[in-house]
């Protein structure tokens, strides 16, 4: 008992402490996403009682387009996250495997490349978007598809990292083994790699969807109309420092939209750890 | 036989997309061309030409796994950044944003006076009999009709008009009114000087006023300058952007153009005291913010991970607890926090009973924000760490248990300095991170608080991607030129630190 | 190439051409004027187009609805050229900027126009001389006092402070006056004023007085005086944020605030009423200055790339800068009209009229040359909410502070008459 005491209670203090300091936001989040004023101001830390006026709100407000924002959050993130996989795939399926001229610097270049503060770049992005806008509104500033192509290009250097990683600890012997008997890379990469792969890809997948749900400084620049933002620009821009005005809804639009991130990130997190530590930790 | 249309029928597709997005990028190649976008234009085209080579051939293996990537890359991220390198060497900021000759003509168009009275006309735009732009003009106070094209003033006598209940022409004998429709369809009706009386024109400002105007600015190509016919002064390129006055360097024409001023920006940065002194202050909170969060952070994430390294009632309801705020978009959680540090409405000043202005205070506010990073950050070294515990050999620890040595003794020893090999890496990266960091310092305090009245522009909690932010897109003057300089600054600092922290991880050695 | 891979070049482009031919180039529209506005006046312009579509013959207008005033000046700041709006309508607050960029341009009112506006307007919508919008409505803010707690209108700025101080503990008051509308630098401007702190004064006839500056001591005297306890900390009378202030006013937990003229309906529908009046100054009789300025419709220079000069100008000197075009708009927009014809007519109602008198008794232009400029080391926007923070929050010397307020504007105002 003594020795138990001595072994584990330091443990379970120390977890439960932090488990509250991690649950202590989240569970006022909730709280004040039930209450009837929505009030950010903590009464008591046991609801008295139980309203869903805020959620009510978020759905029937014309001042908040909510599901509207969860679908652009939706489309947006999918494409971003199933294109870029697809393309960056194929970039790190040639880097790992196969043999080229100027393979070294490539790499170099885009490990370089991406550590440049992209924000910074912001102003240069928008204006070839606007440039672009000119000829081709469709595709230009201020449409979805514009910012889809923006994300796509700003996570290729990231996703190629990240999926390089994932391919190096894929064993080498199989797709050597078709080389053998006489595929070519391409088929290879078909039949043998991505078969292999898939649940890595579907990890880096999610990791971008999570990533493109939670931007919102290109989002907010280029998604200027009400019912076109994504949730992350719109709740931000809704909350927008009125925090005791428009707390409630918010809480509930935030707690709404963080949810499915959460179940996937919780439902994976055996992969997604791995996926963290493979881009940069060898072995 | 399957295999053969196998083959043809993934030839069919390839054929097909590659058809597909030839047609589509040909389409947006012609447009740009058309609207005159050559640079966007010809990259376009060379994305075709790429993609079909590629392809169609079999120049290169490797190549057709690349293309694509390679193209979204050079368009969206190599491309800003090339673009922001060549800012830097720009005076570009609010007034000189322009193009040179954009700039000029809209120095010339405003330099456009209207006459002493600010006289105006009521008028109608249409055409002469032969066909060329006029606009009927009705000066009801004297009595007076004409109509005026580019180049003469015809006196119309006023049976040969329709005048309406006011006295204005409403038509005129031999001057075709422009439909509404027409009126929309072309301007160029509207960039026509129409004649009036000697250094005086009359220029449309609607679609039935008429305002007289004279032009005091004028262009001599000869000499290349601006010369003010009315006062005689005498306007010279400054060389860094504007129209300045000779004599009087300090008057200037608006609006200026963006002008080259190759290492000025990046001279600035160390010479300018109004620049130095607040990115010093601001380059020293960046290492201490980025320092304690990875020290922060590491630390609560290893001490978690010791902890529950081992078989413990609960485990995986903490695990899953503790991942919570890394699950969570932070983008929901920064602005949770943000709310909850609220002066009136807050839970923290609620729950302590005090009535802390948290971001008003430099102190504070920093605390506040090194706590909610701490919070945001420290399940991702649990994590990390708790993987790593595992993969560490027991071995050594057992060895050393056998020798005596005591449980802290082994971590202090053994555990610790083979963690943070493995991790070195990690902690560097994440230092990177945050050092621009930039949602949680955008989200949470906006960089403040500022010391306005002691002429602070520079905030207790700003970081250097903040603070150039803020030059860049601030709210008074936005310098680009200077904001990308120190763009690069970041960029080369960053890339140093990540490089040096993949050095001693030795990734680099295995990229052969 | 050899011959097969030829071929299928040649099948490619064909193909390529064919599908070319079938999409049809999205021709910009050029007889659309293209206006932007924020989350307010956006939804409002919409529905006043939808009723009114034909406003300029042969053209058809197009709102886009930006989701808060910042945004769209965000936006604002980063169109260069291709993209940006023909008219967009909001406050004057980046005429200066904008204008010093070269992306407005001007636009002439004839005599009778002109005549229908107080001549104060225009500065709001000048830079340099030039009048780049027209004036659409007055924007400003004005003090009530809820009935239930306050039953006479204060007299002077003493007045107030004694009522708070009175009833702090009896009534629970969070506050004595505070801020709901336009924040605490343009909607707060009253507060500063009242106890003497003007970022700028205007002679008799209109014409602003470049070299007159506010006096520091007085001011941060007065504070002292009014908004401090015996230890120098806040008496809680004026607080340095305006968050909560909506809330606590409605609650009744204030007794003054001070409300935008955009946002007096929500409070006559809580019972509140209307008695609209400026802050009172120290002195009985005298009045903390407010922003009485006005909302403009811009013209960009976007206007003439687009081929819409003419009838965005058309759009602007006929129908927002008319009568008629006020009335319908304010019919919506419930803020007073800036067309004097507008503003006397009969469907303007009681509430938008008083709103308009207590600009008359105490509001000067909002002249952006300015309160824009940042010569003196702050713009006026970021020293005049410092100053509340390093008084009222952070305990420092009011006098002090004052004087270094005094010290700013009064550059900022000798530097920024260039720009006039």
């Amino acid at each position: 008992m003594n020795s138990w005491v001595r072994e584990n209670l330091w443990r379970h203090a120390l977890a439960i402490s932090i488990c509250l300091f991690s649950l202590f936001p989240l569970y006022l989040v909730v709280l004040s996403s039930l209450s009837t004023g929505g009030s950010l101001h903590l009464t008591s830390f046991v609801p008295t009682e139980i309203s869903f006026n805020n959620f009510k709100y978020l759905f029937s407000s014309p001042k908040i387009p909510y599901l509207h924002w969860v679908q652009n959050s939706l489309v947006i993130s999918t494409t971003v996250a199933i294109s870029s996989v697809v393309i960056g795939a194929a970039s790190a399926f040639a880097f790992s495997r196969l043999k080229f001229k100027g393979k070294k610097f490539g790499i170099q270049l885009l490990l370089l490349v991406q550590m440049f503060p992209a924000i910074l770049a912001l102003s240069a992005v928008y204006v070839i978007m606007e440039r672009v806008y000119k000829f081709a509104p469709s595709i230009g500033l201020g449409s979805q598809t514009g910012l889809i192509l923006v994300y796509l290009g700003g996570s290729m250097g990231v996703n190629i990292w990240l999926l390089k990683g994932f391919v190096d600890s894929i064993p080498a012997e199989l797709d050597e083994a078709a080389k053998i008997d006489g595929a070519s890379a391409v088929q290879t990469y078909w039949l043998i790699f991505i078969p292999l792969a898939s649940p890595v890809l579907a990890v880096v997948c999610l990791l971008s969807f999570i990533g493109t749900f939670n931007e919102f400084i290109l989002a907010r620049l280029f998604l200027v109309e009400m019912n076109g933002r994504t949730v992350a620009v719109g709740l931000q821009q809704f909350i927008g420092g009125q925090y005791s005005q428009n707390w409630g809804p918010f809480a509930a639009g935030s707690i709404l939209a963080s949810i499915p991130i959460v179940i996937i990130f919780l439902s994976l997190q055996k992969y997604i750890v791995n996926g963290l530590t493979a881009g940069s930790v060898k072995g | 036989m399957s295999g053969f249309m196998r083959g043809n029928v993934a030839l069919m597709g390839k054929i097909f997309i590659l058809a597909m997005v030839t047609a589509i990028l040909s389409l947006l190649t012609e447009h740009a061309f058309v609207q005159k976008e050559y640079a966007i234009g010809s990259f376009i085209l060379f994305a075709i030409i790429a993609l079909n080579f590629t392809y169609l051939t079999k120049f290169s293996i490797p190549l057709k796994f690349f293309v694509p990537g390679i193209l979204f890359f050079i368009a969206f991220v190599i491309a800003p950044i090339i673009f922001t390198l060549s800012m830097s060497t720009y005076h570009y900021q609010t007034g000189n944003i322009l193009g040179k000759d954009e700039s000029t003509a809209q120095v010339l168009a405003l330099g456009a006076e209207p006459d002493a009275a600010g006289t105006t006309f009521d008028i109608n735009i249409g055409k002469t009999t032969s066909g060329e732009d006029a606009i009927l003009v009705s000066d009801i106070v004297n009595n007076k009709y004409f109509i005026s094209t580019q180049t003469s003033r015809t006196e119309v006598p006023i049976d040969a008009l329709t005048l309406n209940a006011d006295k204005v022409a409403t038509g005129a004998q031999g001057f075709t009114l422009l439909s509404a429709d027409a009126l929309s369809k072309s301007d160029a009706y509207s960039k026509i000087n129409y004649k009036y009386m000697g250094k005086y024109y009359i220029a449309i400002e609607g679609q039935n006023v008429g305002a007289v105007f004279q032009q005091s600015l004028s262009y001599n190509a000869a000499d290349k300058t601006i010369r003010n016919v009315v006062t005689g002064a005498i306007y010279k390129d400054n060389g860094r952007g504007n129209w300045a006055k000779v004599g009087a360097p300090d008057e200037m024409l608006t609006p200026g153009w963006r002008a080259p001023i190759w290492f000025e920006n990046y001279t600035k940065l160390i010479t300018d005291p109004k620049v130095r002194t607040p990115l010093i202050k601001v380059f020293i909170w960046t290492v201490i913010f980025a320092g304690m969060s990875v020290l922060s952070t590491f630390a609560l994430g290893l001490l978690l991970a010791l902890a529950l390294n081992r078989k413990l009632r609960g485990r995986r309801i903490y695990r899953s607890i503790l991942i919570l705020p890394y699950a969570m978009p932070s983008v929901m959680s920064i602005l949770i926090w943000a709310g909850m540090f609220d002066t009136e409405f807050g839970a923290i000043n609620n729950i302590l009973h005090t009535h802390i202005a948290w971001f008003s205070d430099a102190n504070y506010a920093r605390g506040a924000v090194l706590l909610v990073n701490l919070w945001l950050g420290f399940p991702y070294f649990y994590l990390i760490c708790s993987g790593s515990l595992q993969a560490i050999p027991t071995e050594l620890q057992e060895a050393a248990a056998i020798d005596g040595a005591n449980p802290r003794q082994i971590f202090r020893k053994i555990t610790l300095p083979l963690l943070l090999q493995i991790l070195s890496p990690l902690l560097i990266a994440s230092f990177a991170f945050n050092f621009n960091n930039f949602n949680l310092i955008y989200l949470l305090t906006g960089g403040g608080p500022r010391e306005t009245l002691d002429g602070q522009i520079a905030g207790a909690t700003d970081i250097l991607i903040s603070y150039t932010y803020q030059i860049a897109f601030g709210n008074n003057t936005q310098d680009f030129g200077l904001a990308s300089a120190i763009s690069v600054l970041i960029f080369v600092l960053v890339a140093s630190i990540s490089m040096y922290g993949l050095k001693k991880s030795k990734v680099l050695e295995t990229f052969g | 190439m050899n011959r097969k891979r030829l071929g299928l070049l040649g099948v490619i482009a064909s193909a390529a051409l064919a599908i070319s031919a079938t999409v049809v180039p999205a021709a910009h529209a050029a007889s659309e004027i293209l206006i932007w506005a924020d989350e307010t006046r956006g939804p409002h312009l919409t529905t006043l187009f939808a009723d009114h579509p034909n406003v300029v013959p042969g053209s058809t207008i197009k709102v886009v609805t930006f989701s808060s005033y910042d945004a769209l000046g965000a936006a604002l700041d980063k169109v260069t050229g291709t993209t940006g709006p023909d008219i967009f309508v909001g406050g004057n607050d980046w005429v200066t900027k904008m204008a010093k960029s070269g992306k407005l341009a001007p636009v002439t009112l004839t005599a009778t126009q002109k005549s229908k506006f107080a001549a104060t307007n225009f500065f709001d919508l000048s830079y340099q001389g030039k009048l780049y919008g027209v004036p659409v409505d007055i924007n400003n803010v004005a003090m009530v006092y809820n009935t239930k707690l306050v039953t006479t209108a204060p007299k002077t700025y003493g007045d107030m402070v004694d009522f708070y101080k009175a009833n702090k503990v009896s009534k629970g008051l969070k506050a004595g006056l505070c801020i709901t509308g336009g924040g605490m630098a343009w909607g707060g401007l009253s507060g500063l004023s009242a106890l003497g702190a003007d970022p700028y004064f205007m002679r008799a006839k209109g014409v602003p007085d470049v070299y007159k500056g506010f006096n520091g001591t007085t001011f941060g005297n007065n504070v002292k005086k009014y908004l401090l306890d015996a230890n120098g900390k806040s008496n809680g009378f004026y607080p340095a944020t305006d968050t909560g202030c909506a809330d606590n006013f409605k609650a009744g937990l204030v007794p003054y605030a001070t409300i935008g003229n955009w946002e007096w309906k929500t409070y006559e529908k809580l019972g509140f009423t209307m008695n609209f009046m400026p802050v009172p100054g120290v002195v009985a009789g005298t009045y903390g200055h407010m922003f009485g300025s006005v909302n403009g419709a811009f013209l960009t220079t976007y206007a003439d790339k687009h081929g819409v000069a003419v009838a965005a100008k058309s759009l602007l000197t006929n129908y927002f800068a008319s009568a008629a075009g006020q009335i319908a708009y304010e019919a919506i927009e419930l803020r007073p009209p800036a067309n004097l014809d507008a503003q006397a007519s009969a469907s303007v109602s009681d509430a938008q009229k008083n709103m308009a008198n207590a600009a008359t008794l105490a509001g000067i232009p909002q002249i952006g040359a300015f309160l824009g400029s940042n010569a003196g080391g702050a713009s006026y926007w970021d020293s005049s909410g410092g100053y509340w923070t390093a008084v009222l929050v952070n305990g420092k010397d009011p006098v002090v502070e004052g004087k270094k307020l005094a010290a700013i504007w009064k550059k900022n105002v000798a530097v920024g008459k260039a720009d006039l």
